[in-house]
C-alpha cells in the first residue's frame, strides 16, 4: 500500500481545536498503533491490513505528526500525548484496548498505562523510548530552532532518508517506502511541525514512569529489533524485567523499523500476544480479584 | 519576465522575517502568500510597502472591502455550471478535511492580497491609493489567526512528482506569472483533486463571460484600494531611492494584479464545489486595545 492510499483510509476527528487524523480498520477487539518520531501511521501500513481481519485496527497520527494537526499551538510531549489519545480513545467509545507502541509511540503508550490504566488491556513496546535512552543526536539537534531554520524541507528529506537507512534498518527498503515515512514532512509545514516534535522529545518524561512500570497489572510484550542502532536492545531487556511477567521478544535480523525489518515475526508475535489469552481489562482483573480476596481486593495502579 | 526567488517563511531574515511576523498577525492568516513570498524578493521594498499599507491592512474598512470583493467573485460564479471536481475526487475523509481547510484559507487570505496588490500597482503608477484620514482614526481589528484556520502547507514550487510538475507549469502558463499560486501549490497536496480540478478551471477561462468578470473584478479592487482610509506613500521614486529596482517591482506587481481576478475567480468555483462551506469563513473581530495601546503602536 503506498502513502497516497494509506492516507486515503484515514478518518478525522476534532479534539477541541485541534484535530487528530487516524485510520480505524476492521472490527473487533481494538488495537491501537502508535507510531514514533519522524513518521507516522503509514508505519503500521505493512501490518495493519493482516491485523484488521481480526481486529478493530486504530491508527492514530499523534498530534503534530503525519497529518493531525501540525499548526503551531500545542505541546506535543508524550504526557499531552496520552491526555489526546485517551480523550480519542473516549470518542470512539473504544473502554480499553491493546496499545502496541514504537519509538515515541512507546512512550506515548507507556505515559497512557500508567495515567490512565482503563484505557489499556494489553501493552506492547516495539523499539520504545524508555528511561534515559533518548532523545537520540539526529532528532534533539532538529528540534532547536536555529538547526531547523537552515533547514528546507528537500534538504531535511534528504537528511532524514540517510539517516534512516543507515540506522533504521537491518534489511534493504524501497524507496517508495521511505518517501512514505517522511511523506508529511516534506513540505515546510511539515518540516517546522517535526522540528517542534522533535524539541518536545523529554527524557523526563520516561525517566518519571521508571518507578511505576512495576505496578502495570496488564498483560504486556516487549518486542525489539536485535539489530536496532537507534534504541539498543539493552533498553528493551531492562523494560521487561522491570515490568512484571512482561514477556520478552527480540526479533533476529531486524533494527528499528522492526515490523518492517520482519513484518511476519512482527505479526506472528502480535497475534500470539494479542490471542494468548482473554483479553484482560482493569475490569476484569479487578473482578478476578474480588473472587479471590473479597471486597478488600487492591485497585491496579 | 525575469524569473523572481521568492522568500519562504522559513528562510526569512531582518525586515523580512518582522513584516511576515506582522502579516500573518494582521491579515489574520497562518501563512505568507505567494504574491508577498514574491514580493519580499526586494526587502527594502517590502519593508516600505508594509509601512506604507499596513495601517489599511488592518482597519475594519479593509476587512468590509476584501470581504466586498469577494462577494463580487462568488456572485460573478453563482451561476456557472458546477466544476464537479469535490464531488467525483476520490479523496478520504482527512484529505477533504485538508483540503477543505485549504480552500477556506485561502478564500479568507486572497481576496485581501488582491486589494493589496493592486493598491500597490496604483502607488507605483503614481495613482492617488488611500483616503486622506488620520492615522488611527478608522476602526480596527483584532490581530491573530482564528483557531481553525488551516496551516498553510503546500508542495514546492517544483515538485518530485513529474505529474504535478507538469500540471504546476500549464497553471502557470495559463494564468501568467510570478510561479505557481499558493492555493494551486496548497491543492497540490493531493494530486488527483487538483488535476481533476484544474482540467476543468482551465476551459471556461477563455469564455468572454470570464473575461468580462475579470476586467470587472480588476476596476472593483482598484476602486476599493483607492477609498481605503489612509493615504498609501509609496512611489518609484521611494522605492529607487531604497536601493531596489523600481521598474521591476512594477512589474511583478503588475504581473500579479493581472492575473489576480482570474484566481479569485477559478477559486470562487472551487469553493463553490464544495457542499456546505462558509462563504465568508473567518471574518475579523474588533479590536479591544486601550486608546494608549493603539496610539503607541501607531506611533
Amino acid at each position: 500500500m503506498n502513502w497516497r492510499e494509506w492516507q486515503g483510509r484515514q478518518e478525522v476527528m476534532e479534539l477541541g481545536s485541534r484535530f487528530v487524523s487516524y485510520v480505524d480498520w476492521g472490527s473487533g477487539p481494538p488495537v491501537v498503533l502508535l507510531h514514533g518520531i519522524p513518521n507516522w501511521s503509514y508505519l503500521w501500513s505493512g501490518i495493519a491490513p493482516g491485523l484488521a481481519e481480526s481486529y478493530r485496527v486504530l491508527a492514530p497520527d499523534l498530534l503534530g505528526y503525519g497529518f493531525s494537526d501540525r499548526r503551531d499551538r500545542f505541546d506535543r510531549s508524550i504526557s499531552r500525548q496520552a491526555e489526546a489519545l485517551e480523550a480519542w480513545m473516549d470518542r470512539l467509545g473504544v473502554v480499553d484496548a491493546t496499545v502496541v507502541g514504537h519509538d515515541v509511540g512507546g512512550g506515548v503508550a507507556q505515559q497512557l498505562a500508567v495515567r490512565f490504566p482503563q484505557r489499556v488491556g494489553r501493552l506492547c513496546l516495539m523499539d520504545s523510548v524508555c528511561y534515559d535512552a533518548w532523545p537520540k543526536g539526529l532528532m534533539a539537534q532538529l528540534g532547536t530552532p536555529a538547526m531547523a531554520r537552515r533547514l528546507t524541507p528537500e534538504r531535511l528529506t534528504r537528511f532524514l532518508t540517510q539517516a534512516l537507512k543507515r540506522k533504521g534498518f537491518a534489511t534493504p527498503q524501497t524507496a517508495e517506502m521511505l518517501e512514505g515515512l517522511l511523506a508529511p514532512y516534506a513540505t515546510e509545514v511539515g518540516m517546522v511541525s517535526l522540528s517542534r516534535d522533535a524539541v518536545a522529545l523529554n527524557t523526563n518524561q520516561t525517566l518519571e514512569l521508571a518507578s511505576k512500570l512495576g505496578h502495570l497489572a496488564v498483560p504486556v510484550l516487549v518486542l525489539w529489533g536485535e539489530k536496532d542502532g537507534i534504541l539498543p536492545a539493552k533498553y528493551g531487556e531492562r523494560l521487561a524485567w522491570d515490568i512484571p511477567g512482561a514477556r520478552w521478544m527480540k526479533v533476529p535480523n531486524a533494527g528499528h523499523f522492526v515490523m518492517w525489518d520482519a513484518p511476519h515475526a512482527v505479526a506472528m508475535e502480535l497475534f500470539r500476544f494479542l490471542e494468548g489469552a482473554a483479553p484482560v481489562s482493569h475490569s476484569t482483573t479487578r473482578s478476578v480479584a474480588e473472587e479471590l480476596w473479597g471486597s478488600e481486593a487492591p485497585v491496579p495502579a | 519576465m525575469a524569473r523572481v526567488r521568492q522568500v519562504s517563511e522559513h528562510g526569512a531574515e531582518g525586515g523580512v522575517e518582522r513584516v511576515y511576523h506582522e502579516l500573518r498577525r494582521t491579515m489574520r492568516v497562518t501563512g505568507v502568500d505567494v504574491s508577498l513570498r514574491t514580493w519580499a524578493a526586494y526587502p527594502r521594498f517590502f519593508v516600505a510597502m508594509w509601512e506604507a499599507l499596513g495601517p489599511n491592512v488592518e482597519t475594519r474598512a479593509f476587512e468590509e472591502s476584501a470581504l466586498g470583493l469577494w462577494q463580487e467573485v462568488l456572485d460573478s460564479t453563482v451561476q456557472w455550471e458546477a466544476l464537479g471536481a469535490w464531488g467525483t475526487t476520490r479523496l478520504g475523509p482527512s484529505q477533504r478535511f485538508h483540503a477543505r481547510g485549504a480552500l477556506e484559507l485561502f478564500e479568507t487570505m486572497q481576496p485581501r492580497v488582491m486589494l493589496m496588490v493592486s493598491a500597490v500597482r496604483m502607488a507605483l503608477e503614481g495613482q492617488p491609493v488611500g483616503q486622506q484620514g488620520a492615522l488611527g482614526t478608522s476602526e480596527r481589528l483584532e490581530r491573530g489567526v482564528p483557531s481553525r484556520m488551516a496551516a498553510m502547507d503546500w508542495v514546492a514550487e517544483k515538485p518530485g512528482d513529474a505529474v504535478l510538475r507538469t500540471l504546476f507549469a500549464d497553471i502557470v502558463k495559463t494564468v501568467g506569472p510570478p510561479g505557481v499560486p499558493g492555493e494551486y501549490r496548497a491543492l497540490g497536496c493531493w494530486p488527483s483533486y487538483l488535476e481533476t480540478a484544474w482540467r476543468r478551471l482551465k476551459p471556461r477561462m477563455k469564455d468572454e463571460d470570464f473575461q468580462r468578470a475579470s476586467e470587472r473584478l480588476l476596476e472593483s479592487a482598484r476602486r476599493r484600494a483607492r477609498a481605503l482610509p489612509y493615504p498609501v506613500a509609496l512611489s518609484r521614486e521611494r522605492v529607487s531611492a531604497l536601493g531596489e529596482n523600481a521598474e521591476a517591482v512594477l512589474k511583478v506587481t503588475q504581473a500579479l494584479e493581472r492575473r489576480s481576478p482570474a484566481l479569485l475567480l477559478n477559486l470562487s468555483r472551487l469553493v463553490q464545489d464544495v457542499p456546505d462551506m462558509l462563504r465568508q469563513p473567518m471574518p475579523g473581530a474588533s479590536r479591544l486595545v486601550p486608546d494608549w495601546v493603539a496610539a503607541e503602536e501607531l506611533r
